[in-house]
């Protein structure tokens, strides 16, 4: 802070006087202010603490500069001062007080995150209140967004989570009604499904990696229609095609089941005689097209379009679940498209790149 | 060969489940039961089995750590996980397991554990590869004639009695000889037994179609070939790990 006398004429010794905050290098200033920002990314108890604390005393030009979390054990830069006890007596007055304690040249400001205590900012040595109490502001507003950042992560990844297909409670009612009923009758068919179904609860109810491959997924379907066969009987009768060369295509979990589970609920169950679906997945130029085609009731198209937009209530989320699912792996071309009219049934076609950087099964 | 078996489960319904199976099968001649790891190994220790099939949670020593100790014998059984969890899958085979078997089991993914604990047994056959490639077409008699059928025209095989018929674009030809003597020449250059009485080129399969009934076929350009159940998993596997591989390029595919 001192300007040199014999050093005159100063050519800025209004600046000079301002050291630390000199104007003199922004660049330099700003840079350490980010890096400390970056260091207090995870918190008091983060791994960038002791980095953090370094910065904050490079700024501020003091001796020693600690940080506490709410333990009151400081992380110091460079080393702890002489009188080390004095200091943690300090960091626990004012863990205790909440308010700045100690006096010059051992200072101590607790920092309050979003109004609650989060910890203790400890400098030693020849520096301005002011300076420490800027520097303390500032390490607040870093903590403060790094919390932020935190929780809208989590926001993102629960929105994900949200997103994934449910397990429908029509379906396994009716599957387990039929098994249960087979029992004694059909001992080994009932055995048969029984283990379908732990095969289709088992797949949905992954959770490990995101991706699958469209083998597993018709795979799973297979599965699935199993015992839907075994709870409509007569009343389905469906066809699976699969070209081998899209078999190992990377795609979201469950994206095929509740396009099929739609078309046995809306095309088929509410009719009388046999309903037709069928499932179809090719290779189309670089995408891999998947289809799922009823012969049932149709709709009319405006209503397919509220559906997928999510406004078709309670009973056809799934829909709208799978659409909005591709939409964000793949981007706003990729999401589900409907062709449908009253009486004309239903096709709904999923178009997804082969090759896709970053998307991989599981 | 029939084998030897041990089964290893704490939950006494799942045991007796289990050995129900293996009883049932022809492949397994003697199965013995443990309800916990350490009466299996001390079973290992003063028997000796072809396979032993491990359930991964059990307390004290879960399977994995059973199946880590078996593999320092000098001769280590054969290891097959059963669990009803496929997160456990990678460690599985990391340990060397030859199959991974969830729970319930299904009967035909047993039978199929047991083939495979079978292949991996050295078996008193001659090598296949004493004729490199010398089948790579085949000597056909149509109208007093000789002609070669190219083994890349064949887009399946089907048995008939001694003979097979071998299905190509230029029509079916029928050639003296087993289908699973073919199967041995052909099965490295991609034909899959999908059937008792049928092979198919992997390459050649355009889709593969299932219907209401369950039935599985590999579609061809000269035909639809009947898959059995317990052949599926295996076809569906050699697709994934061709189409994996890029070796389903249709371009390639000769007319």
């Amino acid at each position: 802070m001192a300007v040199s006398a014999d050093r005159a004429p100063d050519p800025a010794p209004a600046r000079a006087r301002l050291r630390p905050w000199s104007r003199a290098d922004p660049v330099a200033v700003l840079s350490a202010a980010r890096h400390i920002a970056d260091e207090l990314k995870d918190g008091l108890t983060g791994s960038g603490v002791r980095a953090a604390a370094r910065g904050v005393r490079r700024l501020l030009e003091a001796d020693r500069v600690g940080l506490a979390d709410l333990s009151g054990r400081p992380v110091w830069a460079p080393a702890p001062p002489d009188d080390e006890q004095a200091a943690k007596d300090l960091v626990e007055e004012v863990l205790h007080s909440e308010t700045k304690g100690g006096r010059p040249p051992l200072v101590a400001l607790p920092l309050h995150v979003h109004h609650e205590l989060a910890g203790v900012l400890v400098v030693y040595g020849a520096v301005r209140r002011s300076a420490i109490r800027v520097a303390a502001d500032w390490i607040v507003e870093a903590l403060e967004r790094g919390m932020l950042e935190a929780s809208a992560e989590q926001a993102a990844q629960a929105e994900l989570r949200a997103l994934r297909a449910e397990i429908s409670p029509h379906f396994v009612y009716n599957a387990l009604t039929v098994i249960s009923a087979l029992v004694s009758s059909e001992p080994d068919r009932s055995r048969e499904l029984m283990i379908d179904f732990a095969d289709y609860i088992r797949y949905s109810l992954a959770r490990h990696g995101e991706y699958t491959t469209v083998a597993d997924e018709f795979h799973a379907i297979e599965t699935y229609l199993a015992l839907q066969r075994a709870v409509l009987g007569e009343r389905l009768s469906v066809q699976v095609r699969v070209a081998p060369e899209v078999l190992a295509v990377a795609l979201p979990y469950l994206v095929l089941q509740p396009l099929v589970e739609n078309a046995i609920r809306h095309g088929i169950e509410p009719r009388t005689g046999t309903g037709h679906v069928v499932v179809r997945g090719e290779a189309e130029g670089n995408d891999c097209v998947i289809s799922v085609e009823d012969d049932g009731l149709g709709m009319d198209p405006a209503l397919a379009e509220e559906i997928l937009a999510g406004r078709g209530g309670t009973d056809s989320v799934g829909l709208a679940n799978v659409d909005r699912r591709l939409r964000s792996v793949y981007g706003p071309w990729y999401g589900l498209v409907v062709e449908t009219a009253p009486g004309e049934g239903t096709r709904v076609v999923v178009r997804i790149p082969r090759f896709q950087p970053g998307v991989m099964p599981g | 060969m029939t084998l030897s078996v041990l089964a290893v489960d704490d939950v006494k319904a799942a045991l007796d489940e289990l050995c129900r199976l293996l009883r049932e099968s022809p492949a397994v001649s003697d199965v013995s039961a443990a309800g916990d790891p350490l009466s299996a190994l001390r079973m290992i220790q003063n028997g000796r089995f072809d396979a032993v099939f491990l359930d991964i949670s059990m307390p004290g020593l879960d399977g994995l750590e059973v199946a880590s100790l078996l593999t320092k014998l000098s001769e280590p059984p054969a290891i097959v996980f059963v669990t009803a969890y496929e997160q456990h899958a990678v460690a599985a085979f990391g340990i060397g397991a030859v199959d991974y078997l969830l729970k319930p089991i299904r009967a035909e993914r047993l039978a199929d554990a047991l083939m495979r604990i079978n292949r991996g047994i050295p078996a008193a056959r001659p090598p296949s590869e004493q004729l490199p490639d010398a089948m790579a077409a085949l000597p056909v008699e149509s109208a007093g004639r000789t002609r070669y059928v190219r083994r890349g025209e064949v887009m399946f095989v089907e048995a008939h009695g001694d003979y097979v018929r071998l299905h190509a674009m230029s029509g079916v030809h029928v050639v003296r000889m087993p289908i699973s003597r073919l199967e041995e020449y052909w099965g490295p250059a991609g034909f899959v037994r999908v059937h008792r009485g049928f092979l198919v080129a992997l390459d050649a399969v355009r889709e593969l179609r299932s219907d209401s009934v369950g039935g599985l076929l590999a579609h061809t350009d000269v035909g639809d070939v009947p898959v059995s159940r317990r052949h599926a998993r295996d076809l569906r596997e050699s697709l994934l790990a061709a189409a994996r591989a890029g070796r389903l390029d249709r371009s390639e595919r000769r007319v």
